[in-house]
């Protein structure tokens, strides 16, 4: 059972631009949002291997305030979407969109999907300001879903979290494409209970909300502590906002491999050659089962690999335009044995994908990794671009 | 399994037209290749290029949206669909005849959390999903109809 916690912050002045929040004590760690896997900010029954945090959402007149945990953090995706049902009290109003007002269908890789008003929030994470963004209200009651949203996620027991935070490259959830085609599929224009494809301009699309910081705001650094054999209950780690901005988040000392719009470069693994990406939102590592190929664990965990002993094995991860390269040594371990133990981290777990390398989250453990937004210039080059 | 080969061609051209814009008018099963070309015109998809292979064609066609590759046989079969962009298309309601067998299947699936993938197999079909926000992939296939030699690994 899913027992979201709620908070009514009462430190939470932060009403946008113009009235920012009290800067906190220590300011070398204002750009800092705290993680844990699993642990206490993830709710009591959450999944293997799952990232969360907090963020403070309020009103845009500031009149209410909530802290809302069992948020994912995602490199995978861009900007911030929370369940309705997480955000008791809050009011926020809907982005216009011509005479209606704008609601979206986003559809994820595993065919999942969420549906619901696109509403205006101040949004704040860790010591930062807040942001005024564009945010998905998911709500899968609201008005009439599209076809592509049929099977929309009804609440946070079905979707096993509250939330997700996106700050992968990318500034807009969707870009240009839906700047000029109505037709998409993710944007919709509702008037009463209908709801139409729509055009909708850059600035009105939910988007990362690390672009729309004062500072900070041109990347961010994913740090999570490494993770002996066997796991650990839960551990803790942080996401920094910017990129050279502040002494905690020097990427001087990073090899930088540039992505495409949508933070994909290629991993070769075994010989082949495929697309990839980093994804904190992945809870494990998910590869081509190329020959001589790992046995499956039997069902129903057949997305999992169960060696009969570790396997040490490494890929090579190659920058968006041929270069740099990186050999990446990674193991797995049988899942069935780990996960007969208490602990619910753990770096060595692995499972098949059909079409490309999905470094999820052991990639991250022990391993600092930067994110570049696109467009956005620092001292290691313009995003889009990880580094670690 | 012998399966009419009228069946599967309609089906999978259904589909590959259908993901370029579920709302528009459809191909309809029992018409031919000429609703294809009706039908890709009403979308404004954009045809590109027609690439052979030993034993089997790709005709990719593209919309902002979603870029689709057809594969076909060389007596004019389609035996898969792949697809990449901002969307998956519509799958519960374009499969046509394969429809009713895709839900069941997935309806047996139990959800997995954390993951950037799926994979539906039914009797007759095997339809797989992959990416991340900005780049969903997929592809459908019916495996008695992939050509003898031809390797699953190249339908993406």
């Amino acid at each position: 059972m899913v027992v979201p916690f709620f908070a009514l912050s009462a430190g939470c002045g932060g009403g946008g631009g113009d009235n920012p929040a009290p800067a906190p004590a220590t300011a070398a760690a204002s750009n800092v949002m705290a993680i844990t896997v699993n642990g206490a900010l993830c709710s009591d029954s959450s999944y293997l291997n799952k990232p969360c945090v907090s963020v403070t959402v309020c009103n845009p007149d500031s009149s209410i305030c909530r802290t809302i945990p069992d948020i994912i953090v995602d490199t995978g995706s861009y900007g911030l979407r929370i369940f309705k049902e997480a955000m008791p009290g809050l009011t926020l109003p809907q982005v216009a969109s011509g005479s209606g007002s704008l609601a979206q269908c986003i559809q994820f890789a595993d065919e999942s999907s969420v549906w619901g008003p696109v509403s205006w929030a101040d949004v704040k994470m860790g010591g930062e300001p807040a942001v005024r963004v564009p945010i998905q209200v998911i709500d899968s009651t609201f008005g009439t879903r599209p076809s592509a949203c049929a099977n929309a996620d009804p609440n946070v027991a079905t979707a096993g979290l509250s939330g997700i935070l996106g700050i992968g490259v990318a500034i807009e959830d969707c870009g240009p494409a839906c700047v000029t085609n109505p037709g998409i599929g993710i944007y919709y224009r509702c008037t009463g209970t209908s709801c139409q494809g729509t055009t909708v301009p850059l600035a009105s699309q939910v988007q990362n909300p690390v672009a729309r910081l004062p500072q900070d705001n041109n990347g961010i650094l994913v740090q999570l502590p490494a993770v002996p054999a066997g796991g650990v209950v839960s551990s803790s780690g942080s996401i920094i906002f910017g990129i050279g901005t502040q002494a905690n988040n020097n990427p001087v000392s990073k090899t930088v491999f540039p992505t495409t719009l949508f933070g994909d470069f290629s991993t070769i693994y075994k010989g082949v050659n495929g697309p990839s990406f980093l994804d904190t939102g992945s809870n494990g590592l998910f590869f081509p089962n190329e020959a001589p190929a790992l046995p499956l664990c039997p069902s129903p965990n057949t997305a999992w690999y169960c060696p009969p002993a570790t396997q040490a094995l490494s890929a090579t991860t190659v920058g968006n335009f041929g270069e740099p390269s990186a050999n990446i040594p990674f193991n797995v371990s049988n899942f069935l044995t780990l996960v007969q133990s208490p602990n619910n981290v753990f770096s060595d777990i692995a499972g098949p994908s059909t079409f490309g390398f999905d470094w999820g989250l052991p990639f991250f453990m022990g391993r600092e990794v930067f994110f570049g937004i696109n467009g956005r210039p620092s001292v290691i080059g313009t995003g889009p671009y990880v580094a670690y | 399994m012998k399966l009419p080969t009228s069946t599967i061609f309609l089906c999978l051209g259904l589909l590959a037209l259908s993901l370029l814009g579920a709302r528009q008018a459809r191909a309809t099963l029992g018409e031919g290749t000429d609703s294809i070309v009706r039908d890709k015109k009403a979308l404004s998809a954009v045809k590109r290029a027609t690439t052979s292979f030993a034993k089997y064609s790709v005709q990719e066609i593209a919309s902002d949206a979603t870029a689709v590759r057809e594969f076909i046989t060389p007596s004019g079969v389609v035996f898969a669909v792949a697809w990449n962009g901002l969307v998956h298309p519509d799958l519960s309601t374009l499969l046509g005849s394969y429809a009713d067998e895709y839900k069941s299947a997935k309806r047996q699936l139990p959800r997995q959390h954390g993951k950037r993938r799926s994979r539906v197999q039914s009797d007759r079909m095997v339809v797989e999903t992959w990416g991340h926000m900005g780049n969903l992939q997929g592809r459908a296939y019916l495996p008695a109809l992939v050509p003898d030699g031809v390797k699953t690994d190249e339908i993406h």
